[in-house]
């Protein structure tokens, strides 16, 4: 066990926070695959807690006060009891007989290993230099969550029904058991963050961006996004030191979550500020992450600016290219019916990403390229008598069944089965000047647009 | 031994065997002292040789087991009264007919005898204690009454809640002597179930004094026998073991006939005759559709379909009956515009499609994607569109939902109102939340796309069904100023004029989705 033990000395005694939060990770250094045998096997249930507690304490190089020397042994206990269920779990994979429940074991040896964790941070027996032990405890804490689960929905179905006297016959229609009480751990673990009223240098408060992420994270995947507000809040009301100063990778992440929360509460607004500044922000090599943060920022500024993604930006992300080039070239092209195939022939990885309702709309833009389309074919007004060619000016009275005409090129393919009425182009007309794409006003005797004589589409040059 | 039960023991002649000495109290009421029974034989207690049985001997512990200790009741009192017990029963050789293990433990015993005694000094107000019976030892107790005044009903009742199986059916007829209404009075002071015993007992009649001696020990006869069968007594029965005896997982097995029930809340496990079972609750359901159908009393018919609900509830009722119920109700619920009342059928619904029970999971479907469009919650719309399978696109209603969705979002109100006009099922009860608010917006559309139009365009644009229907819109919002009637000519409005009016009421009506219980 002294031997087992002196990677987390080690890191221990240089006070690396980073090192000792990797000899307590439930997978083995690269370096080092069987760490987590040799540390199972170096003791056993019966005399793990007395061989831990002395190899901690009674060493010489140790330094450690009683009261942390007697919390990292508890952490360390659960900790070797959890890698004796990883293991486990390990050789049945192996070996092909996973049983039912090992999952949950797992999760629940290793929720003892954070509860003591938490204990003894919130106690003030372990440092707060340490803190990344938290965050190793949390991200695990997350991942068996998550895996247990996976295997309680296989061994018993979705839905879980009353048993008790209540009027309804479900309960709820919960399947994610363990990940709901990982999420409830983890906002234990957040507050211990943000609540600490140790000075500054000194405080756990350094860890409550990660936290917080953690909790987006999970929210997320219990599709329960709206608690996400709740961390936010409690973010926005501490006293926590400037963003700036805390880590990048905290940063990012919390600037993306807050970004697509922002997003979709369709503010589009905050959610391209956030967005951008986590696009900035994000390590050039991270590839993943930039992908993430441009799945929703460029949704964002096509509905709030009407900006497309240019093909060099999209070139580098072969994935994002394959989602939005379709769509952005039929915007481009005032292409109806090529947009809205696109969107259908995404619509599964939109809609998991929940980008589909916002693309949705940036129908709009492309209808608005198309009645363009129709003004400039419209060419000029005659030139009256004086007028040189610098005079000239657009044609600004466009009748409807112009436009209507304009719709119903590509809209005749089959399949789509849709007949246009003329009063339902007047319509879509009427959507364009409510929604200030095109200034005008239709005259319904006359079956005419009339176009405002001066940027008849704003923003367009025409 | 408190003085009052003494008092009350000597009262009532109970054998005096069961003590360790006699007791010869005073005298203190009118009542003649009752000889003792007859044909009760008096055994020497001492000269028996018992061997204890492993139930008693169960009892024993149980009585001395620490978690079963009762404060304010000492060991030494506890073993007295448990003594008193075991010989009592031991002398009548009944020591193997009485259920050891829903026998009341001695504490338990001492602590109710406290109560009755304190109820019945407060009642009477010079320490009669009449009441104050050892109510384990009244079991056959076979004394003839002598005081011969008839009964009431309620007694018995009141004794059903306090008293446990060997005492409940016996209740001597001396007791009921010469104190009705101070009886009376008792009886509802000992807790909550009293309610519901009195409409659910049917052994009420039974204990008139009226009744022979034979009769009385007939009966008794007849419930000793029934009793170790009678499994289905519920916990309640006897409020002492509560702790140990309830299994709140097991379904209640309904045995209530009656049609209809008013709903109530549950705060405790459910008696099994107040829950009807399934074929009851089927004609039910017919029953509530008719009256549905003829009465439309929408509060008595939602919470009827309430105590329906509850009662498959608390029985696990799960297949197609229960769907059909909350279908319906999630129907009617509609009907009235009862959001909060329906998104809990459809929670529910929800959950019982999953389980493949059959019924209408695309006509819900399709009313879900519609209140999503009514709550304007893009998180959940977007949820439900990940859900979506091919085949449920496919079906009618959850197309033209999902139609109805899409033509809201590009602001498409010509289609929106088409798709209004021919909605399948009930959708149209449901676009009715948000008709209005929609029109609005047609109506902040048009104001300033168009200068004028005529009003038939705005019938016809908006779905309504008529000018004067279009017009009557238009004066509720405040805009009937816009309507210019002209001599030969239709009716035309000047919709520029109001773009500023549509907008704010277009902007109000969006803001405030508010239901109860929404999801």
């Amino acid at each position: 066990m002294q031997a087992a033990l002196e990677p987390f000395r080690q890191a221990h005694r240089a006070m690396n926070g980073y090192e000792v939060a990797d000899s307590l990770k439930p997978i083995a250094p690269r370096h080092d695959p069987g760490r987590l045998y040799t540390f199972y096997r170096a003791s056993n249930a019966h005399q793990v807690e007395s061989e831990i507690r002395y190899a901690l304490k009674y060493s010489k190089s140790s330094g450690l006060t009683r009261n942390e020397s007697s919390a990292w042994t508890e952490v360390l206990v659960s900790y070797w009891k959890a890698i004796g269920e990883i293991l486990a779990i390990e050789e049945a994979t192996n070996q092909g007989r996973l049983c039912d429940g090992q999952w949950t074991a797992v999760y629940d040896a290793w929720k003892e290993v954070t509860n003591n964790l938490i204990k003894h941070y919130s106690n003030g027996n372990l440092p707060a230099w340490t803190i990344v032990c938290l965050y190793v405890a949390g991200t695990y804490l997350r991942t068996f969550a998550i895996k247990a689960d996976e295997q309680l929905a296989k061994a018993k179905g979705g839905v879980t029904f009353n048993s008790g006297f209540q009027d309804d016959v479900v309960d709820s229609m919960a399947k994610n058991e363990k990940l709901e009480d990982a999420a409830r751990q983890l906002n234990r673990m957040f507050s211990l963050c943000i609540g600490d009223r140790n000075p500054i240098m000194e405080s756990r408060k350094w860890g409550t961006y990660y936290m917080a992420n953690l909790q987006f994270k999970t929210y997320f995947k219990l599709k329960a996004i709206g608690l996400s507000k709740n961390v936010v809040r409690s973010i926005n009301a501490s006293d926590l030191p400037p963003l700036e100063n805390f880590p990048k990778s905290h940063q990012v992440t919390f600037k993306y979550y807050t970004g697509v929360l922002a997003f979709l509460q369709e503010d589009y607004a905050q959610a391209e500020t956030h967005l951008t500044e986590a696009w900035r922000l994000c390590h050039k090599d991270a590839t993943k992450n930039q992908e993430l943060i441009l799945t929703y920022l460029i949704p964002c500024r096509l509905v709030a600016r009407h900006t497309v993604p240019t093909s060099a930006l999209l070139a580098h992300f072969p994935h994002l290219q394959q989602l939005f080039s379709p769509l952005v070239t039929c915007i481009k092209r005032g292409d109806l019916s090529g947009f809205d195939n696109a969107l259908i022939a995404c619509e599964d990885e939109f809609v998991k990403r929940r980008i589909y309702l916002t693309l949705e709309r940036t129908r709009d833009i492309a209808l608005r390229n198309l009645l363009r389309k129709v003004f400039i074919a419209g060419g000029y007004e005659p030139l009256k008598e004086g007028q040189t060619d610098a005079d000239r000016i657009r044609r600004t009275r466009i009748p409807v069944a112009e436009f209507a005409a304009a719709f119903r090129i590509g809209m005749s393919g089959e399949g789509t089965g849709q007949v246009l009425e003329d009063d339902e182009v007047e319509c879509m007309i009427a959507n364009m000047i409510y929604k200030g794409l095109l200034k005008g006003y239709i005259s319904r005797e006359r079956s005419m647009v009339v176009l405002n004589k001066k940027g008849a589409f704003p923003g367009t040059g025409v | 031994m408190s003085i009052p039960t003494t008092i009350g023991w000597a009262h009532h002649s109970m054998p005096p065997h069961a003590l360790a000495y006699n007791v010869v109290p005073a005298r203190q009421s009118l009542a003649r002292p009752m000889p003792p029974a007859a044909e009760q034989p008096v055994p020497a207690p001492k000269a028996r040789k018992v061997q204890w049985s492993q139930p008693v001997r169960d009892y024993v512990q149980r009585a001395f087991a620490a978690e079963n200790a009762l404060e304010g009741i000492g060991q030494e009192e506890m073993q007295t009264k448990l003594k008193q017990v075991i010989s009592y029963f031991a002398e009548r050789d009944m020591l193997d007919t009485i259920d050891w293990e829903r026998h009341p433990l001695p504490q338990h015993l001492i602590a109710e005898e406290r109560q009755a005694a304190a109820m019945a000094s407060t009642m009477n107000g010079y320490g009669w204690t009449n009441n104050a019976v050892p109510i384990h030892l009244s079991f056959p107790t076979g004394t003839t009454n002598t005081a011969s005044s008839p009964p009431s009903s309620k007694k018995r009742k009141s004794m059903d809640d306090q008293l446990t199986e060997p005492a409940e059916e016996a209740i001597p007829p001396w007791r009921k002597a010469n104190r009705n209404a101070f009886e009376d009075r008792i009886t509802y002071s000992h807790g909550p179930n009293d309610k519901r015993h009195k409409k659910n007992d049917f052994n009420a009649g039974n204990g008139s004094s009226k009744f022979s001696q034979a009769d009385l020990e007939k009966r008794k006869a007849r419930f000793r026998t029934e009793m170790p069968g009678n499994q289905t007594t519920p916990p309640w029965a006897s409020p002492r073991n509560d702790s140990d005896s309830e299994n709140p997982t097991g379904p209640v097995i309904g045995t209530n006939q009656e049609l209809l029930k008013n709903y109530l809340r549950l705060t405790a496990p459910p008696k099994p005759e107040t829950v009807r079972p399934q074929h009851v609750l089927e004609k039910t359901l017919e029953l509530l559709k008719k009256k549905w159908r003829y009465e439309s009393n929408y509060n008595y018919i939602c919470d009827q379909f309430k105590s329906l609900r509850q009662d498959l509830t608390v029985q696990h009722i799960k297949n197609a009956f229960t769907v059909s119920v909350y279908e319906i109700h999630a129907r009617i619920a509609l009907e009235k515009g009862d959001l909060g009342e329906y998104n809990q059928c459809q929670t529910q619904l929800r959950a019982l499609y999953s389980q493949k029970l059959g019924g209408h999971p695309a006509e819900f479907l399709a009313y879900r994607i519609l209140y999503y469009v009514y709550t304007c919650n893009q998180t959940d719309m977007n949820d439900l569109l990940a859900e979506l399978t091919p085949a449920d696109k496919s079906q009618q209603a959850v197309k033209h939902a999902l139609d109805v969705r899409s033509a809201l979002a590009l602001g498409n109100y010509h289609r929106f109102f088409r798709l209004y006009l021919a909605a399948p099922y009930m959708g149209a009860y449901l676009m009715d939340m948000f008709i209005e608010r929609e029109r609005l917006a047609a109506l902040a559309n048009i104001s300033r796309a168009y200068m004028t139009v005529q009003l038939r365009f705005i019938t016809d644009e908006l779905g309504f069904d008529s000018d004067a229907d279009c017009f009557e819109f238009l004066r509720s919002h405040g805009a009937q100023y816009l309507v210019i009637h002209a001599e030969g000519e239709p009716a035309r409005v000047n919709v520029k004029d109001a773009k500023n009016l549509f907008e704010q009421l277009r902007a109000a009506a969006f803001k405030t989705v508010d239901i109860k219980g929404q999801i």
